[in-house]
């Protein structure tokens, strides 16, 4: 009986080890809670995967980010996409309403950029400029990119932790969130949808941090 | 167990193994980790299964070296039971699916898991086991309830209509559980009294 007691403690030694480093000491349940606190805690720098975009010449995304001096607010979509991708364009709209009414004049919101990243290969600069109308992106604040090519495709989801996964409807379902990265091109904070507010101050308040 | 003939006896580690290995190969993982209810209610009893098969093999000496520190199943139960709290987290779910190494581990850990339900189930016993029980059920009804009611996706590589469905599998497997537990409690309840009747009917001069 001393025996399996001893046997008893220790299972559940290991057990508590186990869960304690699988919710990062009981405070996430969920991969996306792991994703957001790993990232708060430890920026992730962009792999420099190739870019182009409506605007946008090819080059890889690390030098863009540097050479905008910005601030960026960034989404993965997908230009057909019916469900989550237009609430994120929603949400980007009234971010660049805000932004727009900050003016050139307020040195902070100028130097934040709002950017999305289509994950899907079927869209060309075509589509995304198509997009960029139809959601009435104003290109000083908003532009879009895609990713050339599946393996950087699959570097920059796989950086920013970005889990793409197909419905079966032809459509795709993917952790939609607000990524802020700040002027050095790093992953800096992963916010949600909802927080769009939070999002935005976070990113005007780091670009007032690193103007001069 | 003592029912198969010995030939089959030889066989069935080996064919527990093969099954295990079967299951570890890249295609048949995804086919089984491509949906969370089949992940989780296929995957997961499959590889258990195979440590079952392996507590049936396992030779007498070995089960009685096991048994001194494995009173009355306490510890098996109680290991399984831990390990079952632990798949409930929805992070392995997305993180076995992500990473081949937490997979292989989390595999394993069900094979030790299905050996340790096999020796431990008998030894336990009516009492250990209900309590085994009565707290495993619960906890599966419970994450079950979550989610099916959770507006948003758990785990960020299956869809929200799978969440669902597997939540309301959950909490039928528990009650399915519990009442295959109770239908077995109540037969050999019912035995008992019978046996007892008799014996006293006999006691009677």
């Amino acid at each position: 009986m001393l025996r399996t007691a001893l046997l008893c403690v220790l299972l559940a030694l290991t057990g508590y080890a186990a869960a304690e480093r699988l919710t990062h000491g009981f405070q996430v349940w969920t991969a996306e809670g792991a994703r957001r606190l790993e990232v708060a805690l430890r920026p992730v720098p962009v792999s420099p995967v190739q870019i182009e975009g409506p605007g946008v010449k090819r080059q890889p995304l690390p030098r863009w980010l540097a050479d905008s001096q910005s601030v960026s607010v960034v989404d993965f979509v997908y230009t057909r996409c019916q469900t989550v991708c237009l609430s994120l364009g929603t949400v980007f709209q009234q971010m660049q309403a805000q932004l727009q009414e900050a003016g050139p004049g307020d040195s902070a919101a100028a130097r934040v950029q709002l950017v999305s990243i289509s994950f899907d290969p079927r869209d060309g600069t075509g589509d995304l400029q198509a997009y960029a109308k139809r959601l009435r992106a104003d290109p000083r604040w908003w532009r879009f990119v895609r990713v050339d090519g599946a393996p950087d495709r699959q570097r920059l989801l796989a950086d920013f932790q970005v889990t793409v996964v197909p419905d079966g409807r032809g459509d795709f379902e993917h952790n939609a969130a607000l990524l802020v990265l700040d002027g050095h091109g790093r992953l800096v904070r992963v916010f949600d949808i909802a927080q769009q507010q939070l999002a935005l101050d976070y990113a005007r308040h780091l670009a007032g941090e690193g103007a001069p | 167990m003592s029912r198969l003939p010995a030939l089959a006896v030889h066989r069935v580690p080996w064919l527990a193994l093969s099954v295990f290995a079967l299951l570890s190969v890249p295609p048949a993982r995804q086919a089984l980790e491509s949906s969370m209810s089949a992940q989780m209610l296929v995957q997961f009893p499959l590889l258990a299964l195979c440590g079952f098969m392996l507590g049936m093999a396992l030779p007498s000496h070995w089960r009685a070296r096991l048994d001194r520190w494995n009173a009355h199943g306490i510890a098996g139960l109680f290991g399984v039971a831990l390990l079952l709290a632990l798949s409930m987290i929805p992070r392995l779910l997305d993180l076995a699916v992500a990473d081949p190494r937490i997979d292989l581990a989390k595999g394993l850990a069900l094979l030790l898991a299905g050996m340790a339900l096999n020796l431990s189930w008998r030894p336990a016993g009516l009492l250990v086991q209900g309590f085994f029980l009565g707290n495993v059920l619960p906890m599966m009804a419970a994450v079950g309830q979550l989610y099916q009611d959770s507006p948003v996706r758990l785990c960020n590589s299956y869809l929200l209509d799978d969440q669902v469905r597997l939540g309301q599998l959950l909490v039928a497997l528990s009650v399915a559980i519990a009442l295959t537990w109770f239908a077995n409690l109540a037969r050999i309840l019912m035995r008992r009294d019978g046996a007892c009747e008799m014996s006293g009917r006999y006691e009677l001069p």
